[in-house]
């Protein structure tokens, strides 16, 4: 085939062809079919297949009428001890990722502090912080210091690494504008290196709000005779094999983390809305 | 248009300026005993081949890096000096405006840092108009094409009525068309404000069009090579910039340019330090 010829002397009719473009960049709604079928199919799909794993072996699993019927029944129960929960979660994400971000601007500003911190964080990353949780319930007792405890350590190290990061993504020539106007420490921290970090730090936020709520659970689990909260639920109700309670629970669970998770984005659709990151989403 | 002619107190003055590079060879430093005289109120362009430290230069000037040897005088003050008086205006390559103010705040962000140097400054309506740029004042630079964001660098740079302008290729990044016109906006932005500007480019075009002098500098070490005066007609209407005076001038440019690079770019042993 001879193909330089016609590419040559075809430029002029090819740039006003919108062509190519149509396929990939239809964006549709949430209402088309094409958006939600898939996932509803697959719901329905493993929604069978929960059913008929439920009717041969009840101990396995409860079917989902009867997890249905005792949210129904007594909503006050899962409201109140998803209220505990979240709570514990949220006090936790407000103390660990608090303190992460606090730590995390000394450290930008003060490389001995960070050369000091650095090493720390990492154990305390790498460590499972179930295994902390007893020795914390000993300390702390038994009311909802020894959890928010928990969950702020669990909540600690994403923020930090991202905050620390998002510090140093200032480019270059924005720091050199600054230090030609003779910008001081605190007013390229301020104006610039944490409007830079923000994006980091909400990457930071999506990851742990759902992980505070991890946090808040396996703290329940642990804190022997804690008296709310669905982690406490979920471990009364499966050693009196009462399954449907705890897939209840644990539904509640869920739900609790795609509102946080839905929270943060819509927070930082706002605030990120000169971020690449959010650029398709406003306009 | 008289330009006072090249008093050492009263312009930049650089003399015996040596730089090496942490880790760099110390016997070739990127920038090697520069002299240089720019008077006040007078357009040069740094023009080279690349490593030949025009952006270094630049940034010494500027106070943004320290040099090991040789002085760098501005208006008889150090670079730190004029930064702390914000009486340097930077523009970068990058626009590297802040994505979240819109532009008129961008071109307010020299006020409101540093305020000890004060808060004062051309009024920011009457700039944007004058960059063409009154009717995306609320605007948020993603929204703005790449000419735009460069005018408002520009724009904010001049917004403080700087004694020194320092410019470090700001056009490279954009079209040949829209580079013609932002020269010649540049050109008059620049001759009702009468500030000194140093600027750094890669086009012999871009130097001819703009400058009172051209700075031909050599790469390997980096040095001045030759300092070509431009001696066009201001203003620097179409009729200028195309009349055969501009032709003339810019082939002795590059021919400078062309001895400049034999200078630098020739192998290690055949050159004789």
């Amino acid at each position: 085939m001879t193909a330089k010829a016609p590419v040559r002397s075809a430029p002029a009719p090819r740039r006003t062809t919108p062509a190519p473009r149509r396929r990939r960049s239809t964006r549709r709604g949430p209402l088309h079919p094409a958006t939600w079928a898939p996932t509803t199919v697959l719901v329905l799909v493993l929604g069978l297949i929960w059913s008929a794993i439920a009717t041969e072996h009840p101990y396995i699993l409860p079917e989902l009428s009867e997890v249905g019927l005792a949210l129904v029944d007594r909503p006050e129960v899962f409201l109140t001890n998803a209220w505990t929960t979240l709570s514990i979660a949220l006090a936790g994400v407000a103390c660990g990722a608090g303190t992460a971000f606090v730590l995390a601007l000394v450290m930008s500003e003060v490389p001995v502090v960070r050369r000091a911190l650095m090493p720390l964080a990492v154990v305390l990353n790498v460590t499972p912080v179930v295994a902390l949780a007893p020795g914390l319930v000993l300390a702390f007792g038994f009311g909802m210091t020894p959890k928010v405890v928990v969950t702020a350590i669990i909540t600690f190290f994403p923020v930090l690494i991202n905050v620390t990061t998002g510090l140093r993504a200032v480019p270059p020539s924005v720091l050199h504008v600054f230090e030609t106007l003779h910008a001081s420490r605190a007013e390229v921290l301020w104006r610039a290196r944490i409007l830079y970090g923000l994006p980091y730090t909400f990457a930071a936020l999506r990851v742990v709000m759902p992980l505070s709520i991890v946090g808040a659970v396996v703290a329940e689990f642990v804190a022997a005779g804690s008296t709310g909260g669905l982690g406490t639920m979920i471990r009364n109700a499966a050693s009196t094999a009462r399954l449907e309670s705890v897939y209840a629970a644990i539904a509640c669970l869920a739900a609790m983390g795609v509102l946080m998770l839905a929270l943060v984005t819509a927070v930082e659709r706002r605030v990120l809305f000169w971020h690449e990151s959010q650029r398709r989403a406003s306009t | 248009m008289t330009h006072p002619s090249t008093d050492l107190t009263d312009g930049i003055r650089v003399r015996g300026l040596t730089k090496t590079y942490a880790g760099g060879d110390p016997h070739r430093p990127a920038l090697e005993s520069i002299d240089l005289d720019i008077g006040r109120r007078r357009f040069v362009s740094l023009i080279g081949p690349s490593g030949c430290g025009k952006s270094t230069l630049l940034r010494v000037i500027a106070g943004l890096e320290d040099h090991d040897a040789g002085e760098v005088s501005l208006f008889g003050s150090t670079p730190r000096a004029l930064c702390s008086a914000k009486a340097i205006g930077l523009v970068p390559q990058a626009p590297a405006l802040l994505p979240w103010r819109n532009v008129r705040r961008n071109i307010t962000l020299p006020r409101s840092v540093n305020r000890r140097a004060g808060t004062g400054g051309e009024d920011p309506d009457d700039l944007l108009r004058a960059v063409g740029l009154g009717d995306v004042a609320h605007r948020y630079p993603h929204q703005l094409s790449g000419g735009q964001q460069q005018r408002v660098a520009i724009a904010r740079a001049f917004g403080m009525r700087p004694e020194l302008l320092l410019m470090d290729e700001p056009f490279s990044a954009l079209d040949e068309f829209t580079r013609e016109a932002l020269r010649l906006q540049l050109l008059v932005l620049w001759q009702r404000r009468a500030t000194t500007v140093v600027f750094v480019t890669h086009s012999v075009r871009e130097a001819v069009t703009l400058s009172d002098e051209v700075v031909v500098m050599s790469a390997r070490p980096g040095r001045v090579h030759e300092v070509l005066p431009i001696d066009l007609p201001r203003p620097r209407d179409a009729s200028v910039v195309t009349g055969p005076r501009m032709h003339a001038l810019e082939d002795r440019v590059r021919a400078s340019l062309q001895s400049a690079w034999e200078a630098g770019a020739a192998p290690d042993d055949l050159v004789p330090l």
